[in-house]
């Protein structure tokens, strides 16, 4: 589902973000990808929805070869994945539910379907009595829901979160973490960008390892040294 | 349908973000729309009127009266075998006197002040090309039949010229409040994608395609530029109907111009608005769009 292949990403100014990372994740994976700030995490996670493109190495992400991908066709590997960022990007203007359907009618599906598909999102996060509040209005694990929800509008295949717990305690960091375990139970692969190690201790999955750009680890039922 | 849907209702949301820079923008493209339609519009009918002078008389040569007639009738036959002239018409004194009554029927004392036998004979020397007004002038110099000559020409040649310099001083000022209008598309574009920077980038998260999310951006441009143009034009065609009638038509000009001239002109006129919408969409998004 994605490969690296040797993968270095060196900004203008010779900082290196990455270095020569070489890795797969097989369809139906739940991964995290750990390492403190400024480890490369974000920066792979862009390079696999084509934020960024690589100095070096290959990358192939469902069965696209991101690498030599044309400017033009970035739009259809993103709608094959769903991405969540750790700044939840909600509109201020727009209810939960407007939010999401924004989603679908960017995506072309029609009215009757945009309003089926956002009730069946909106459910599986468990946002049935915010659906029409406001971003203003929701705590921070419920904007978090809302954008795993607006990310899953396209039926992705892959889903790339970047720290969506990184402004929860670590009650609510459980719940997102459930509830995207459950995303992957239904099939969608999650690799998961965080630096909390207590999540990552106790879910036991695959952990890769991040540190100053160079994958240090690949573990299977890993820990957070 | 959807999509289009999305792309009408966000160009009319955005329009409703900056109503003072939208109406600012229609303004300058109004301005200058009806600047070019009514420069265009003045330099055909200039252009129809001189046209029709240049197909009357172009050259009038006095004649000594002191000269025989027979002198007379040879410079008439020596005019007439010139390639350059189509027609001669000789005008005798009595002819002359008639015309003069004619044109001055209005100013009965002036017609009793006149002594008719001072108005000459006349050559009246109609030419294949109005221009060549001045060769026939040179071939007439010092020929002793000849008092005086007169040519149309030089006077159609100053209104040409006159109508050349407005025109070119009109084309500048329209392209001058044309370029403002560009400048003030750029800029409402620019402050609306700013507005909407992270409703474009969820759009390019989610995997809106560039054109999706430009879209709204250059039907506003067009929008925007259609609407001031389709004004000055109907402003334009209401201002050269009424100057039909006015006061322009009965002292200057006759206010002749097709309404087939005027509908190309039109038609011209929005074909350019669209792709100067679509032209200054494409400055005024690209780097704010850039991905």
């Amino acid at each position: 589902m994605i490969k690296l292949d040797n993968v270095s990403l060196v900004f203008q100014g010779g900082s290196v973000a990455l270095s020569n990372v070489t890795t797969e994740i097989s369809e139906g994976e739940f991964v995290y990808l750990i390492g403190h700030s400024g480890s490369g995490k974000s920066s792979l996670l862009k390079l696999l929805y084509k934020e960024f493109s690589p100095t070096k190495g290959d990358i192939e992400v469902v069965d696209m070869d991101v690498t030599s991908l044309p400017k033009w066709k970035i739009p259809l590997l993103r709608r094959k994945l769903g991405i969540v960022t750790q700044e939840p990007q909600l509109l201020e203007d727009r209810t939960t539910f407007e939010n999401i359907s924004f989603a679908l009618e960017v995506l072309g599906f029609e009215e009757k379907e945009i309003d089926d598909k956002t009730s069946t999102l909106i459910d599986l996060v468990g946002l049935n009595e915010s659906m029409y509040k406001f971003p203003s209005q929701l705590s921070g694990g419920e904007q978090t829901r809302a954008c795993i929800a607006r990310a899953l509008a396209s039926n992705p295949l892959v889903l790339l979160c970047d720290e969506p717990t990184g402004n929860l305690d670590p009650d609510l960091s459980i719940q997102i973490i459930t509830l995207l375990e459950k995303i992957n139970r239904a099939g969608t692969t999650v690799l998961m960008a965080t630096h909390d190690s207590s999540i990552v201790n106790r879910r036991k999955k695959r952990v890769l390892q991040l540190k100053d750009g160079k994958l240090m680890s690949d573990v299977d039922q890993g820990r957070y040294v | 349908m959807k999509k289009l849907n999305y792309v009408f209702k966000n160009t009319f949301i955005n329009m409703r973000r900056n109503p003072l820079l939208v109406i600012a923008t229609m303004l300058a493209v109004l301005v200058s729309s009806f600047l070019v339609f009514t420069t265009l519009s003045a330099r055909a009918i200039v252009e129809n009127n001189t046209s029709r002078w240049q197909n009357g008389v172009h050259v009038v040569i006095f004649l000594d009266d002191r000269v025989t007639s027979t002198a007379h009738k040879q410079l008439q036959d020596t005019l007439e075998n010139y390639p350059e002239v189509r027609m001669v018409e000789y005008f005798t004194k009595s002819e002359a006197s008639d015309e003069f009554k004619s044109l001055f029927k209005d100013q009965p004392e002036l017609l009793q002040e006149v002594d008719f036998d001072i108005l000459p004979t006349s050559l009246r020397i109609n030419l294949n090309d109005p221009a060549d007004y001045q060769l026939i002038i040179e071939r007439m110099d010092g020929n002793p039949a000849v008092r005086e000559i007169r040519a149309s020409g030089e006077a159609i040649e100053r209104l040409l010229s006159l109508t050349n310099t407005l025109v070119l001083s009109a084309t500048i000022f329209a392209a001058l409040i044309a370029f403002a209008a560009f400048i003030l598309i750029i800029n409402t574009l620019r402050l609306t994608a700013y507005a909407k920077k992270k409703e474009i980038k969820i759009m390019r998260t989610i995997g809106a395609s560039s054109t999706y999310i430009r879209l709204p951006f250059i039907f506003e441009a067009v929008f925007e530029s259609l609407i001031g143009t389709s004004i000055a034009v109907g402003l334009g065609w209401g201002f050269i109907q009424y100057s039909k009638t006015s006061f322009i038509a009965e002292s200057i000009f006759d206010i002749a111009i097709s309404d087939s001239y005027l509908i190309n002109l039109t038609l011209i006129l929005l074909f350019s608005t669209i792709v100067f919408g679509f032209f200054a969409s494409f400055v005024g998004i690209r780097k704010a769009l850039n991905d």
